[in-house]
């Protein structure tokens, strides 16, 4: 077990941001911490890591109690803040080499990581730059070269792609997953389901302080009662084929808007089919078809009654 | 570790354009100003030489201790900035009459069983010739008393401490623009700019704390004590504010040319207390308030500037009114305490009145760091 977090609660005066928090991350996992602005994310990673009060609960890393002067556990750990912590009066290099160096002694090695840690995210190049010459996704990149260059075994992305160039994310995500092959064990914080959903190999939703479910994405998919959602585009609609379509086996819901029939159904294969075979055998013209698998979206807007977006 | 931690906050402090500006260049810059503004007074106010007469009679001639003393007031002794308080003329009773008539003298000495001072009317000038007389007297009457009593104590040496003495009286002379006060403007200047290393302190505190900034943040997930790290970059920062304040000292020195006495050891050791005690009053304002860093800022300058115009920086009589009214506030105010190890280092050397400053500083150092401490001790925080 690298991590084991039980009934941790966090409260900020009258709010309560953490709301007894469990949770368990195991070796070589990409763990995805999946929730919307304010559900909890980055309080739960600062409450993890000791940096954070809180006012219960219990935090283990790799078996052993976290605390402040937990040193042996610190040097494990490494952490790619939501915020960009760089210095503005030092260069890329420096920065990099500076916070190396709160971990590695050895000035060879840590010449040699520096060096690796600025290739890895791609910014070669701007080694002698200052970060306020940087772009926003370069600044991203340099802000996770600080974090990781100490090769750490446990490494937290909290939502590392926020405003940043499609490119910057791609080679972030990439870099994530090869991180992982490489051995770390990875908890990343979104609010992007499609990343989480892309990268992790299990997800826990958060929701006002806690985790409202658990599990692969298939897994999260599978507790929800509707499956995939079919689009049709119609031109015309009246109640009674509408009511005809809900009466269908396996449809959760339909319904007609902007010219299009959207259909949930439950669980189960040829759902499809079937639309489509009562649209034909009763003449109706219909233009493109569309269908989708759930999304952790329709996860989360079952489990809490919102959408994941804001 | 520590040269790793050292040399990177040398680095970010010495790049910190903003900082760098209130701690080096707004001293000079002011310095500067200060030199033009009292140029132009001791310009205008020069303190010229005053013509006096002596009747050169019986009395006069056999009068060698007052001989002494005008021709001691007269000299000049080759420096441009020593330069006597008279010129002087020996004439007949007549004759002195004559020039004051014609105004070429501000008065003549006379004696005629005893010192006579005759003057045309009263004014700065008469006073300062009467001021010496009057210093003489004194001197003279307890000259006479030691002799009468031991003729032998009559030797070169009392001679000199009255000649001294004189000299000394030149210097207090009552221009406006007397070099006490000038002086003392560009200690008080020093003063503020150790102060302003506080910048310095805010700026390490900053770094170091999670709630302050988010690289704060990742120095306390590093596997490093906090206060360890905290150490370094203080010393980092009195390293580079001692050297700026080196540099002003320099630049009053050697371009301005003022003068600081010849203690230069103990002149340098009152900058790095002075450079210690602004660097951790910074680190204290930076834990202790609870705002942001503008009003951090603010506080930093307000507080120094305050300090500075308490011990006398923009009013000069403003450090005399507190030490007689309010002395208290004198040894509260560590810009004031500065300002006077410089002042009392000058005029009178290594002395009790130093010490005494420098061990009060001491005890301001003690009590910001102590007080900093406190806080930085707590190694989690409420919030972020
Ligand atoms: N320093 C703070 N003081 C008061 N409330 C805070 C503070 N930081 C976060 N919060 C609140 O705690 C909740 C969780 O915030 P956060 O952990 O930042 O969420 P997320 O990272 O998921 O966006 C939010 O409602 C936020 O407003
Ligand atoms: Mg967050």
């Amino acid at each position: 077990m690298v991590i084991k977090v039980e009934n941790l609660t966090k409260r900020y005066g009258d709010l309560i941001a953490l709301d007894n928090f469990n949770l368990e991350v195991n070796h070589g996992e990409i763990f995805g911490l999946l929730g919307p602005n304010g559900s909890g994310k980055t309080t739960a990673i600062n409450c993890i890591l000791s940096l954070l009060k809180y006012d219960k609960g219990t935090v283990k890393i790799y078996n052993k109690p976290m605390a402040p002067d937990a040193y042996d556990i610190k040097e494990k750990i490494g952490l790619v803040m939501q915020n960009v912590a760089v210095f503005e009066e030092l260069t890329v290099y420096e920065n990099v080499d500076y916070f190396c160096g709160l971990y590695i002694k050895n000035k060879k090695l840590r010449l040699k990581l520096v060096e690796e840690a600025i290739d890895f995210v791609g910014i070669s190049y701007y080694k002698d730059f200052y970060p306020k010459m940087l772009s926003g996704g370069l600044l991203r990149r340099l802000n996770i070269a600080c974090g990781i260059a100490h090769q750490p075994k446990l490494i937290i992305f909290d939502e590392p792609t926020v405003a940043v160039d499609p490119q910057s994310r791609i080679n972030i995500l990439e870099g994530i997953q090869k991180l992982n092959k490489a051995g770390a064990t990875i908890i990343y914080t979104s609010h992007y389901m499609e990343e989480v959903e892309q990268i992790c190999t299990r997800i826990g939703i958060m929701d006002k302080g806690r985790i409202i479910a658990i599990g692969t994405k298939e897994e999260l998919k599978d507790m929800i009662s509707s499956g995939e959602k079919i689009t049709v585009e119609l031109f015309s609609m009246d109640n009674k084929i509408l009511e005809d379509i809900k009466g269908l086996p396996h449809i959760v819901s339909a319904e007609y808007r902007d010219n299009s029939l959207i259909v949930r159904s439950s669980k189960g294969k040829n759902n499809l089919v079937s639309v489509l075979d009562y649209l034909k055998s009763n003449d109706i013209d219909f233009g493109r078809i569309y269908s989708e698998p759930p999304t952790l979206n329709d996860v989360f807007l079952e489990i809490t009654g919102k959408e994941l977006r804001d | 570790m520590f040269l790793h931690n050292y040399i990177y906050r040398l680095k970010c402090i010495i790049r910190d354009k903003e900082f760098l500006f209130w701690t080096l260049l707004f001293p000079i810059i002011l310095a500067t100003l200060f030199n033009f503004a009292f140029s132009n007074i001791t310009e205008a106010e020069k303190f010229t030489r005053l013509n006096i007469a002596v009747v050169d009679n019986e009395e006069f001639r056999q009068n060698t201790a007052l001989q002494r003393a005008i021709k001691a007031a007269a000299n000049s002794s080759g420096d441009k900035d020593q330069e006597g308080l008279f010129n002087i003329r020996y004439t007949s009773k007549e004759e002195g009459d004559k020039l004051l008539e014609d105004r070429e003298i501000e008065g003549y000495i006379y004696l005629d069983n005893g010192i006579k001072l005759v003057v045309k009317e009263s004014g700065l000038s008469q006073s300062i010739i009467k001021g010496f007389m009057d210093h003489f007297m004194q001197l003279s009457s307890t000259l006479e008393t030691i002799i009468r009593k031991d003729p032998q104590s009559m030797e070169r040496g009392i001679l000199d401490k009255a000649e001294a003495a004189i000299n000394y009286l030149k210097e207090v002379a009552p221009s406006k623009s007397s070099p006490d006060i000038v002086v003392n403007y560009f200690y008080n200047l020093i003063a503020m700019a150790c102060m302003y290393g506080g910048f310095w302190g805010l700026k390490e505190v900053t770094v170091i704390q999670a709630n302050l900034s988010s690289q704060g943040a990742r120095i306390n997930i590093a596997p490093i004590h906090k206060f360890k790290i905290f150490i370094v970059c203080v010393l980092a920062a009195v390293t580079v504010q001692l050297f700026e304040i080196l540099l002003l000292l320099a630049y009053l020195a050697l371009v301005l040319k003022i003068s600081f006495g010849n203690q230069i050891g103990y002149i340098i050791f009152t900058c790095i207390v002075g450079t210690i005690t602004g660097v951790t009053f910074g680190a204290f304002v930076a834990s202790v308030v609870k705002k942001g860093e503008g009003v951090k800022i603010g506080i930093l300058i307000g507080s120094s500037m305050t300090m500075s115009f308490l011990a006398g920086m923009m009013y000069d009589k403003m450090k005399y009114i507190i030490s007689t009214k309010v002395p208290v506030i004198g040894y509260l105010n560590p810009a004031n305490l500065i300002t006077d190890c410089f002042y009392s280092l000058y005029y009178y050397g290594i002395n009790t009145r130093f010490f005494i400053n420098i061990g009060v500083l001491c005890v301001f150092i003690v009590f910001f760091s102590l007080c900093t401490y406190l806080i930085l001790r707590r190694q989690k925080y409420a919030s972020l």
